[in-house]
């Protein structure tokens, strides 16, 4: 207690101004998305290993019953198209407001919207006719792992698809400027990851051979 | 904050004295830091490993708890220490040595372990073996001796397992419904019994353990009645072995299955007009963790009673009726748990016309169907 | 003592139950994370008691089977997911800004909204007692298929929208600490300047970004199971029942380190303040909590060498190896007081208990590592025993020392120290009398999770002895409640720097104003508050790369000091 010292306890004295955005790198509301889409990944991992699990565990893969009946055609395949699209459309928006372009910026983020409506709508469609040809949850393992995984990247479509729909409503308030677009980054970034993530699931669902 | 110089001396002699209280009382404890003595070869190799780590460990807990209390006590502030004591921010040496010895110490372990574990956990090649199946089920243990082709040469429903002494024991394990696990201390092993997949283990029961009984008990939770899903190891001679599989092999071939066995004077039901209120009840009956009445009926819309007879001693059941014929479905009347052998009177509400599963809650595998009409 | 000009900011107890209920303020949020999971641990604590006090003698005395099954799953899971990590959390919320000189938290809502889940989680998960057929019973790992619907009831499901819902939670404030870490620090705060406890936050928080994410799909395909006609973990239907253990262990086991990194942070930050040393091998102990916290995700299977379906060596060997950076630890905190200057306030006391426990807990975790041990100690009372020397002998011992070593910064006031060495002496006696003799109850046979044993098992004494010491440590929190309670009302007027520390939090009012600094002092170490209380020449050595500036003190923030916000 004796100890401290009061010549030195003066020392150089540095005003904490609070540092929303540190000089610099990564902004706050990137990095968090970064991290987010970091937990979201290790999450469909989980689904993923139960899949491929569940999958070498059966004797035949696809079971007998279900052989043919997931079609790529009518609704997957281009329902695949719009979504790796509209991930090239978000970006253009993105491009768009780093310039500073608010309206080309609207415009874009407006497609993708679109095509990620679209998708769902597709996606809905598909599980109707699965569902009529008696492709259901509780139809074995195969049925549970296809609606699970599939139900889920569509939850994630839907939630872009608000995040998209934020993010257009504010854009055409004029609330994103050169400087000021985090939420476009961000939101351009989760559109890209439900993008890849599908693309893993198609490859899976649909390109990779049964055994 | 240190302590005047008396109390600290006489602090000492306090701890002296609990020091030798701890040794003598360490000296007649010292068995139950150990496991039961093995009573297989396998054990025994466990066992041998156990006193390996519990050795190295002792040594480790006690030098580096000395090292903490030393430190404690030499380092306290006195009165004196005004300046600050060396400001030691570490040194690269003694942290190498600290990382290096433990990582020597932990991998001296794994391959003592790896060793240990490739005597324990190997399929014999001997070529006298005993070949026995644990069925494991909510909270039952039963158990079928099988030829060496794997064919059921009979089964015995008491929880007791009999095997050869000094022969090798093929034991493959089974579910049929959670996980249980198969666990007997003296063996000190224990291995899970997983639905939807064949665990074995091989042991070899020490010849002079011969006449012994050995206690095991299910090791992973299966829901309610876990504490009681007890069973026996009994260890007999080779030839006491072979009478005993010979015996039941004729038994078994002599006498048909036991539920077919037992079942035909309760399966009928009753008339239609029975069970109703102040009528006579309908009897279900349950033995060998199956409801020997498979099928009843009842008038619709009218009270009735049903007689549940519980004839496994000591093993749990009740009647749970539910609203449809799903076992998921909610139940409708949901009977006292109880062990047999006992019976009860359940009053069951009037019911609509219609089919109706009804289960053990103890043990859902165990289901029927009653009829309304 | 004050190293601040500060006035004490208004005392943050007295202001309104509005504000608490919607504040962003870390400090706040970070206090309703300690008291919400005091709460949880009481409740669970009594809990333990019913468990306790059944298995005292043999027979069915107060619970029958279903409801004791009851207790210990909820046990756990208030313990687990309700108390550790929630209150591990609510000191890192609390300390974290602080220590790395930021006004708050990266994401303040979202902060708030982390720990609004919990109570709501909480009670989502202890209404499974209302319902007709009870809380979830499956333990706290709900091995499928037990908690398939056909042998669990609703309490089940409550469970697992409970534990999602805590999940999430977790997740949101481990990004939020993320961030805040990564971007927030002060000017001169660099990396391998940072406290402890905030790197074991860091630490924890990537781990928990990365397990608990995979805990929520496994939870939600058994959500799927129970009640849309899911085929993933009932082997009656195709499904697996060993890839729901694969799946829960590899988060639970890295929840493990969740539960314990951030203890040994402040551990870590106790034992030097309290010797007048720094931490010994300050970079050393960085990269083990790190080496721990990677080696903690190829260690999962080691709750499984009892399935038969898992690659023995390799778990048996990363269980070993992880080990290795746990002795260093413990190695760094012994060398941390050699040559030291202890003094034995209550936050110290309780950091040598944990010290004692925890080393139990390390070493007889090692027995498990070696699978054919670990063949005969699964799931006996022996794991019973080391769960709890870790978790309780450690986890909590370390929430209690930093429960004693904050309060003065959260509340302004001190604890009382005599009512502390009681609450330290009933609970390190409670402690050990519980949970020693589970060792001898798990090598004499005596499995985890029974309701009930015979008479004839000779197991006893040890039970009774075991209870006496759960009901200790239930009575060893009596002194602590009361010292609560008098203490914020009329303990000692703390000050700053009550106990001479060295990391940031002390270097503003206790409690700290809103945005909790008006101005820093220079960072130049891992322990700035240290150096300005004896100048960088009080025996401490220099930290090599940045010159002490030679121009006048004062920068302006237009010049910010060397190395500020270096990036990894």
């Amino acid at each position: 207690m004796s100890a401290s010292n009061p010549s030195l306890s003066q020392g150089s004295i540095v005003h904490a101004e609070p540092v929303p955005h540190a000089r610099g790198g990564i902004s706050n509301p990137i990095l968090g998305m970064l991290l987010f889409i970091t937990s979201e990944i290790m999450f469909f991992a989980g689904l993923f290993a139960a899949y491929f699990n569940v999958r070498a565990n059966a004797p035949v893969w696809p079971p007998d019953e279900f052989v043919g009946k997931v079609h790529i055609l009518p609704f997957v395949g281009p329902a695949t198209v719009l979504l790796i699209v509209s991930s090239f459309t978000c970006q253009v928006g993105v491009r768009a407001i780093r310039r500073g372009d608010r309206t080309a910026m609207n415009r874009a983020i407006g497609v993708t919207l679109a095509l990620g409506i679209t998708f769902l709508v597709m996606q809905f469609i598909d599980y109707l006719s699965l569902y009529a040809d008696g492709i259901r949850l509780d139809s074995g393992t195969f049925g549970s792992t296809y609606y699970t995984l599939t139900g889920f990247h569509g939850a994630h479509v839907l939630a872009g698809v608000i995040m998209l729909s934020v993010v257009l409503y504010r854009g055409s308030a004029g609330q994103f400027s050169e400087r000021h677009h985090d939420a476009v980054e961000a939101t351009s970034l989760y559109w890209h990851f439900v993008d890849v993530v599908w693309i893993a699931l198609f490859s899976t669902l649909y390109l990779l051979p049964g055994h | 904050m240190p302590m005047p110089g008396v109390t600290r001396s006489r602090a000492a002699a306090v701890v002296a004295l609990m020091l030798v209280a701890v040794a003598l009382g360490a000296c007649q404890a010292v068995d139950s830091f150990y496991p039961p003595a093995a009573v297989t070869r396998q054990g025994v190799a466990t066992r041998d490993l156990y006193d390996i780590v519990f050795a190295l460990a002792a040594i480790v807990f006690v030098v580096v708890e000395a090292l903490i209390v030393y430190t404690v006590v030499r380092y306290r502030r006195r009165p004196t220490d005004i300046e600050l004591p060396p400001q030691i921010h570490g040194n690269n040496l003694v942290e190498v040595v600290w990382t290096v010895i433990p990582t020597i110490i932990v991998g001296i372990l794994f391959v003592l372990s790896w060793q240990v574990l490739n005597t324990v956990d190997a399929r014999s090649a001997e070529p006298q073996q005993a070949y026995v199946r644990a069925t494991a089920a909510r909270f039952q243990w039963t158990f079928q001796y099988l030829d060496k082709d794997g064919k059921v040469l009979f089964e015995s429903l008491a929880p007791e397992l009999t095997v050869p002494a000094g022969e090798n024991v093929h034991l493959t394990l089974q579910s049929k419904d959670v996980t249980h696990s198969f666990y007997v201390p003296q063996f000190l092993f224990k291995r899970d019994v997983i639905p939807g997949r064949e665990n074995w283990f091989d042991f070899t029961i020490d010849p002079q353990d011969a006449g012994q009984t050995f206690r095991g008990q299910c090791a992973q939770l299966c829901g309610t009645y876990h504490a009681s899903m007890i069973f026996s190891v009994k260890a007999v001679t080779p030839a006491e072995y072979d009478a005993f599989i010979a015996k039941g092999t004729a038994d078994a071939q002599s006498t048909p299955a036991p539920s077919s066995a037992t079942s035909p004077g309760a399966s009928a039901g009753g008339p239609p007009a029975s069970g109703v209120s102040g009528g006579p009840p309908i009897v279900v009956t349950a033995q060998n963790i199956v409801f020997t009445t498979q099928s009843i009926e009842a008038p619709a819309n009218a009270p009735f009673t049903i007689q549940f007879e519980n004839q496994d001693a000591g093993i749990p059941h009740n009647v749970v009726i539910h609203g449809g014929t799903s076992i998921t479905d909610p139940p409708l009347f949901d009977g006292e748990i109880f062990s047999g052998a006992d019976s009860r009177l359940y009053p069951i509400p009037a019911l609509p016309a219609g089919t109706y599963l009804f289960s053990c809650k103890v043990h859902p595998n165990m289901t029927g169907t009653l009829t309304v009409k | 003592m004050a190293t601040t000009a500060l006035r004490p900011a208004v005392p943050v107890i007295r202001t309104g139950l509005y504000e608490w209920l919607t504040t962003t303020d870390h400090k706040k949020i970070g206090m309703m994370y300690v008291v919400n999971s005091f709460i949880f641990f009481f409740l669970g604590g009594l809990l333990a008691l019913g468990v306790r006090s059944e298995l005292a003698m043999p027979g069915i005395q107060f619970f029958k089977e279903a409801e004791y099954n009851q207790l210990f799953t909820m046990h756990a899971s208030l313990m687990l997911f309700l108390f550790v990590i929630p209150m591990l959390a609510g000191f890192g919320n609390y300390v974290v800004p602080l220590q790395i000189g930021a006004p708050d938290m990266a994401f303040p809502r979202i902060n708030a909204l982390s720990f609004w889940m919990l109570p709501l989680g909480g009670v989502l998960m202890l209404s499974g007692f209302l319902t007709g057929s009870g809380a979830a019973a499956n333990g706290w790992t709900s091995y499928s298929p037990l908690a398939q619907a056909k042998y669990s009831g609703i309490g089940t499901d409550l469970w697992v929208l409970a534990v999602l819902l805590i999940g999430t939670s977790s997740i949101l404030g481990a990004i939020n600490f993320l961030v805040t870490i990564f971007k927030m620090r002060a000017p001169g705060m660099t990396m391998f300047r940072l406290p402890i406890v905030t790197w074991t936050v860091l630490v924890t928080s990537v781990l928990v970004l990365l397990a608990t994410p995979v805990l929520a799909s496994a939870l939600i395909m058994l959500f799927i199971d129970r009640n849309y006609g899911g085929h993933f973990f009932d082997p009656a239907v195709g499904g697996n029942a060993v890839l729901w253990q694969n799946i829960f262990w590899f988060y639970s086991h890295p929840a493990v380190y969740i539960m314990i990194l951030p203890a040994m942070g402040i551990i870590s930050e106790v034992l030097p303040v309290f010797s007048r040393k720094p931490l010994f091998g300050y970079k050393a102990f960085v990269f083990a909590t790190a080496a721990i916290g990677a080696l903690g995700f190829s260690v999962w299977a080691h709750h499984m060498f009892t399935t038969g379906a898992v690659y023995l060596p390799f778990f048996s060997l990363m269980t070993f190896l992880i080990a290795v950076p746990t002795g260093v630890k413990m190695f760094n905190w012994i060398a941390t007081m050699w040559r030291g200057q202890l003094t034995f306030s209550t936050p110290m006391i309780f950091a040598l208990g944990f010290l004692a426990e925890f080393l139990i807990g390390g070493i007889n975790g090692a027995f498990s590592a070696s699978v054919p041990v670990d063949f005969a100690l699964h799931d006996t009372y022996w794991i019973v025993a080391h769960i709890h020397y870790v978790l309780f002998g450690g986890s909590v011992f370390g929430v209690f020392a930093g429960i004693y070593y904050w309060f003065p910064k959260m509340t302004g006031r001190m604890l009382n120290e005599t009512l502390g060495k009681v609450h330290f002496v009933l609970m390190f006696v409670g402690t050990n009398l519980t949970f020693f003799p589970m060792h001898q109850l798990g090598l004499a046979g005596m499995p985890r999770r029974i309701a009930d044993y015979s008479s004839t098992a000779g197991w006893t004494d040890l039970n009774l002895v075991a209870t006496i010491g759960a009901f200790t440590i239930a009575f060893s929190m009596l002194p602590f409640l009361w010292n609560v309670f008098v203490s914020l009302r009329s303990g000692e007027i703390a000050g700053d720097d009550p106990w001479e520390a060295n990391t940031l939090e002390w270097a503003t009012t206790s409690p700290p104003p809103p945005y909790n600094f008006d101005h820093l002092p220079d960072i130049r170490s891992e322990r700035p508050v240290f150096d300005l209380r004896h100048g960088l020449t009080g025996g401490h050595r220099l930290a090599p790369p940045p010159a002490p500036p030679t121009t006048p003190p004062s920068p302006t923030p237009s010049e910010p000091a060397p190395n500020v916000l270096v990036e990894a």
